[in-house]
């Protein structure tokens, strides 16, 4: 895995410190808007308290100004206006909508009779300033700003409405204070952000530190220290699933002891079972050795001659103890090679050819009574061979003993040797030929499984118990070969086994080999034996 | 003509070696039993002995390191007759100081064969 590992601190860390940071600025940001509306409020409050303020001396007065209103207020209204910081203007408008007083900053203008007073023109304005009720506003000023106005009536004691005071009054105030506490939020924020670091790393380890812990004890287990044992005392779920983990540890013991003393036992038993074998073939072998030296000799005429009857029965029985031993020594390989199938069998330098003279001559007896010929065709000089003697004398024997038995009478079988080179491997080519039954073509993957026989029905036809190919196999795999059957049903069937050249460790060049006598001949180098 | 001794502890055994033998014209001695056979021929060394190599008592690789330890028994040449046919155990006998191993069931031409040629190789005389 290429992926960048993140720790499960780092991970519990992130996930704290986004909640606490989500929550900081929600709650900052709800604190604001808040703080922002009710200082608005307490602005527009203060607003209209401070109209009706100035209000309340011109009520009392307003019998001394007349109608005109002129030139008293002055003082007053500059006094007052220190009392608010918000008030942009106040004016004070005649009911028609003629301004009498106008006060903009510290300015404060009186119109008096003849003078070019401005009237007011605003539809709203001048409802409101006609209007016998307070009324307050939040407009726009030509300047773009936005105020908060009040517009408060002057009624005499006899309930006469003179004028109307209109006040603006600004936001900045307002907004200054908003912006105010938004830089002490963003402040409390960044520091927040720090802090929260720190805390979401300490509460992360933890919970981390005791899922470190299990997995370093799972680590150890893993790495064959199967005895060790996670300890977490967090009474939540990592205690459990460490507790879990141990029952595991403890059951994987467990097995792995049950297994080492089950394979204990089968390896007794395999013993056992190789010693029964030796046994048994001893058992088995010396009355056959008995059978077939008598029988032989009876046959041969050593004995003095037989009748004639006699004579066939005894050799009859010959051959019958001739197949029985095979059988024998059939299962005996067998068990033998079983166990031994995976080890590299001990070599030597083979001379193929002597091996294939061997086995060849033992067939000598069955081809005469069937009439078969076997021929060894030799297209070359065969080097020697690193093998094990006695499995490739058993690998050929098992071939021919097959392509013997499938022929029939006054068939033929030719066994051809010739080097060939497979996988950028030197070796020996050497392919059974008969011209028996032949195998079908979905069969001959499966004619060197063990048991197997191309037809269950061929058992009483033609003996044997489906061992000898499945033995061929093991012994050509374990020298590195390979073997495969070729075949066109109903004219015959080719196995073909294919052994390397191995080099041994200290391998000189290869010497001339023996089989030199068998001069090289092109196509017939017939070798009939025994025929 | 070549005096050949045959241990075996099967009786049957003894006497198809025997009666082989004796076809082909050698001079026969058997025992069934290791420890007598093994007195037997210290006293009066035959030129070949056919050994068995599984018998009760004194098994023939016993009675092999026994007879090989005597100086007389030191060169009489042994044809070892087994029915264990593993590569091993023909290594493991011929190391023994056997001459030459013959497994069962073997066939009466190939054991006058076997035999000839060891009482020819000790001879010195060259056989085809």
């Amino acid at each position: 895995m290429s992926k960048k590992r993140i720790s499960l601190q780092t991970r519990i860390a992130r996930h704290i410190a986004f909640a606490v940071v989500l929550s900081l600025v929600a709650s900052a940001l709800v604190l604001v808007v808040f703080r922002h509306r009710s200082v608005q409020r307490n602005m527009e409050r203060a607003a209209q308290t401070y109209a009706s303020l100035v209000c309340e001396p011109m009520v009392t007065k307003i019998s001394f100004l007349g109608s005109s209103g002129n030139g008293i207020l002055d003082q007053e209204v500059a006094q007052l206006r220190e009392l608010n910081a918000d008030v942009n203007r106040l004016d004070i408008v005649d009911v028609r909508g003629n301004v009498v007083l106008s006060s903009e900053g510290h300015s404060v203008v009186v119109y008096g009779d003849g003078m070019n007073a401005p009237v007011i023109e605003d539809r709203d304005l001048s409802r409101a300033i006609a209007g016998l009720e307070p009324s307050t506003a939040v407009v726009k000023e030509p300047s773009g700003e936005r105020v908060y106005r009040v517009v408060a009536p002057v009624v005499d004691q006899w309930g006469v409405h003179h004028f109307s005071l209109v006040g603006t009054f600004s936001y900045a105030g307002v907004n200054r204070q908003l912006r105010n506490s938004l830089w002490l939020s963003a402040l409390i924020l960044v520091m927040g952000l720090g802090l929260t670091q720190w805390v979401s790393m300490t509460l992360a380890r933890g919970i981390t530190r005791d899922v470190e812990r299990l997995r370093e004890g799972v680590q150890r287990i893993q790495e064959g220290h199967l005895e060790e044992r996670v300890t977490v005392n967090s009474r939540d779920e990592i205690e459990e699933l460490a507790e879990a983990f141990n029952v595991m540890a403890d059951e994987l013991l467990a097995t792995i002891q049950w297994l080492r003393e089950a394979n204990r036992e089968l390896e007794t038993l395999d013993q056992t079972k190789a010693d029964l074998v030796a046994n048994v073939s001893h058992e088995l072998k010396t009355p056959l050795t008995a059978l077939r030296g008598y029988l032989e000799l009876m046959t041969d005429g050593e004995l003095g001659g037989l009748p004639d009857e006699a004579n066939r029965a005894a050799m009859i029985c010959r051959k019958n103890v001739q197949r029985l031993s095979l059988r024998v020594e059939e299962l005996v390989q067998l068990s033998r090679f079983e166990r031994f199938m995976t080890l590299d069998p001990a070599r030597e330098e083979v001379d193929l050819l002597a091996v294939l003279d061997g086995v060849i001559e033992t067939f000598g007896p069955r081809l005469e009574e069937s009439n078969i010929d076997l021929d060894l065709m030799v297209k070359e000089r065969i080097e020697l061979l690193q093998l094990n003697p006695e499995q490739i004398e058993r690998v050929f024997f098992n071939l021919l003993d097959n392509a013997v038995k499938f022929t029939p009478e006054g068939g033929s079988v030719v066994v051809t040797a010739e080097s060939n080179a497979r996988d950028d491997s030197d070796g020996v080519l050497v392919s059974i030929e008969d011209s028996g039954v032949g195998i079908p073509r979905l069969e001959l993957v499966r004619v060197f499984d063990r048991f197997h026989q191309v037809d269950p029905s061929s058992r009483r036809r033609f003996g044997g118990m489906g061992l000898g190919l499945s033995l061929v196999r093991s012994i050509v795999e374990a020298h590195r070969g390979s073997v495969w059957a070729e075949s066109t049903e109903g004219s015959g069937s080719v196995f073909v086994v294919w052994l390397p050249r191995l080099e041994s460790g200290s391998e000189q060049p290869l010497q001339p080999s023996p089989s030199d006598k068998l001069k090289t001949e092109n196509g017939s180098g017939n070798q009939s034996e025994e025929g | 003509m070549a005096r050949v001794f045959v241990i075996d502890d099967e009786p049957d055994m003894v006497d198809l070696l025997a009666t082989i033998l004796k076809a082909d014209g050698f001079e026969v001695e058997t025992d069934t039993d290791g420890r007598s056979a093994l007195a037997r021929m210290l006293a009066d060394p035959p030129d070949l002995v056919l050994l068995d190599l599984m018998m009760p008592d004194l098994d023939g690789m016993e009675l092999l390191k026994i007879l090989r330890l005597d100086t007389k028994g030191a060169d009489i040449p042994v044809l070892v007759v087994s029915a264990r046919s593993g590569h091993q155990d023909q290594l493991g006998t011929l190391q023994l100081g056997a001459n030459a191993y013959i497994c069962k069931p073997f066939s009466p031409r190939e054991l006058v064969r076997q035999v000839r040629q060891l009482l020819g190789s000790t001879d010195g005389e060259p056989r085809g």
